[in-house]
């Protein structure tokens, strides 16, 4: 039933049928609607959440009420707040489903048994944990220093598809530009390589 | 000629809007496991059976989007839908009308309740069809066919029993008006009580009906009502149908195209490769813009 999570688990940690069985016994799974939250503000984040299949999106709502896109996270992806599910804090961000989303929610305890069972899991989960720090420091600079084509053309190659599954203030707003700013780039790109087709 | 007789008669489940203008049953493909394999070279069938839509001074339908490697038929019996696209083209599938879009290497339109028509509001009735492309047509240039009711090709049945409108392909000697780029006969068929009519395709060829109104027999023995779509076995060439009432019947058959199909949203092409250059030449701008 959960393929994606089934393949994800079984190609990063080298176990045998048996032993994802047992490890994944009591693994909880959930379906989210559109717009329907994982996680408020103020509410403590207790899992992670693999997406089976779907789409959801972590964000902040400023003072004004605008709210500002984190991150996106469609199948394969993991998102939670780290400052909620690994210090206790009350979570800063909301999360909600885009789409329809079938959601693993994974837990600490998931992790340290797969991690007894497979030492190339382990070695793997230190391997996200650097690559998504390297990420955010790029999504840094990126913001601070890159102009709204290139923040684009990022965007576009770290998520191929959701330009079709997105509306696109929400992708403006995770580039940190205005919907108009995003237009307009595609506008440009579109007057520089329509004539390529 | 050996009887084709009817593999099974599927019901469709439930309805979904696709923007806020199409509230259609999705029955191809997905639909009790018809595979666009199964039914190829048709591999998506909407259909938004009769739904009233009250006045809206902003037209309802659905927004930018792109399309590559195959073509989209639209067939308004009731409404009127408006189209723009990325290469400037529009206009507006008036009731009876079909269009016969060729997305090909790649189109951007947007699709919209005619303005006018959406300020009165009334009965919305549409099949939406794609047709897959061979592998050799795939990146073709994109093109329309508008095609109106009173260009289609008409075979008048006997007995005053109704009329056969000819989209594309033939009937009883009676040509299409659309082109196709591979052999595709896609029939509406409108039949009056006691009305028969006789279809003989070959049996390669996959072949399905919908029934849009009324309610028929096939081969004198299965009964379809309205809203159903009946799906027949590659088994011989010949069936005929009878209208149990008034009847409006799409009846579609083509030749499969026999190639792998990579599928992923609007895109359709051979392979995974080709539907990954599809989203990069449209995240790039390639589809051309539009507002």
């Amino acid at each position: 039933m959960l393929e994606n999570f089934r393949a994800y688990f079984t190609s990063k940690a080298e176990i045998t049928d048996e032993q994802y069985v047992k490890i994944t016994a009591d693994l909880k799974t959930k379906v989210y609607k559109p717009q329907q939250y994982l996680l408020r503000k103020d509410e403590m984040c207790n899992h992670t959440f693999f997406v089976e299949k779907g789409l959801l999106r972590s964000y902040s709502v400023d003072e004004t009420g605008k709210e500002h896109v984190i991150q996106f996270a469609p199948e394969n992806w993991f998102i939670s707040d780290r400052s909620s599910a690994c210090f206790n804090e009350p979570s800063e961000y909301f999360i909600d489903a885009i789409e329809e989303t079938r959601v693993v929610f994974v837990d600490q305890q998931f992790i340290q048994r797969l991690s007894a069972q497979s030492e190339s899991f382990r070695n793997y989960n230190d391997f996200i944990l650097h690559n998504h720090i390297r990420f955010l420091y790029k999504r840094i600079n990126m913001l601070i220093s890159h102009s709204a084509e290139i923040r684009y053309l990022s965007f576009i190659k770290l998520y191929p598809d959701l330009m079709l599954r997105v509306p696109q203030w929400m992708i403006a707003s995770y580039l940190g530009i205005t919907p108009e700013s995003l237009s307009r780039v595609r506008k440009d790109l579109a007057k520089r390589h329509a004539n390529m087709k | 000629m050996a009887i084709k007789n009817l593999e099974r008669v599927i019901t469709p489940s439930g309805k979904h809007y696709v923007g806020d203008g199409f509230l259609v049953h999705n029955i191809i493909p997905g639909s009790q496991g018809l595979s666009m394999q199964r039914i190829s070279p048709f591999i998506m069938m909407d259909y938004n059976a009769p739904h009233y839509f009250s006045p809206s001074n902003t037209p309802k339908g659905v927004g930018v989007h792109p399309h590559r490697g195959f073509e989209t038929v639209t067939i308004a019996y009731k409404g009127k839908v408006e189209h723009h696209d990325s290469s400037g083209g529009g206009g507006v599938i008036g009731e009876g009308d079909v269009q016969w879009m060729t997305a090909a290497s790649g189109v951007l339109h947007k699709e919209f309740h005619e303005k006018e028509w959406s300020k009165k509001g009334g009965d919305f009735q549409m099949v939406q069809l794609w047709v897959n492309l061979p592998a050799k047509d795939k990146m073709s240039p994109p093109k329309y066919q508008s095609i109106t009711q009173a260009q289609m090709g008409k075979y008048h049945l006997s007995n005053h029993g109704g009329v056969i409108e000819v989209i594309a392909g033939q009937y009883n000697g009676i040509t299409g008006a659309a082109s196709t780029f591979t052999p595709v006969h896609l029939l509406n068929v409108r039949m009056k009580t006691g009305g028969k009519a006789e279809f003989s395709f070959p049996n390669k060829y996959n072949t399905a009906l919908l029934v849009l109104e009324g309610s028929i027999t096939v081969n004198d023995k299965d009964t379809v009502p309205a809203n159903n779509f009946a799906l027949f076995k590659n088994d011989g060439e010949t069936f005929f149908i009878e209208a149990i009432k008034n009847a409006i019947v799409l009846v579609l058959s083509g030749e499969p195209i026999n190639e792998p199909i990579a599928h992923h949203g609007p895109f359709v092409m051979n392979t995974k490769e080709e539907i990954m250059q599809a989203f990069e030449d449209f995240n790039m701008g390639k589809f051309g813009y539009l507002e």
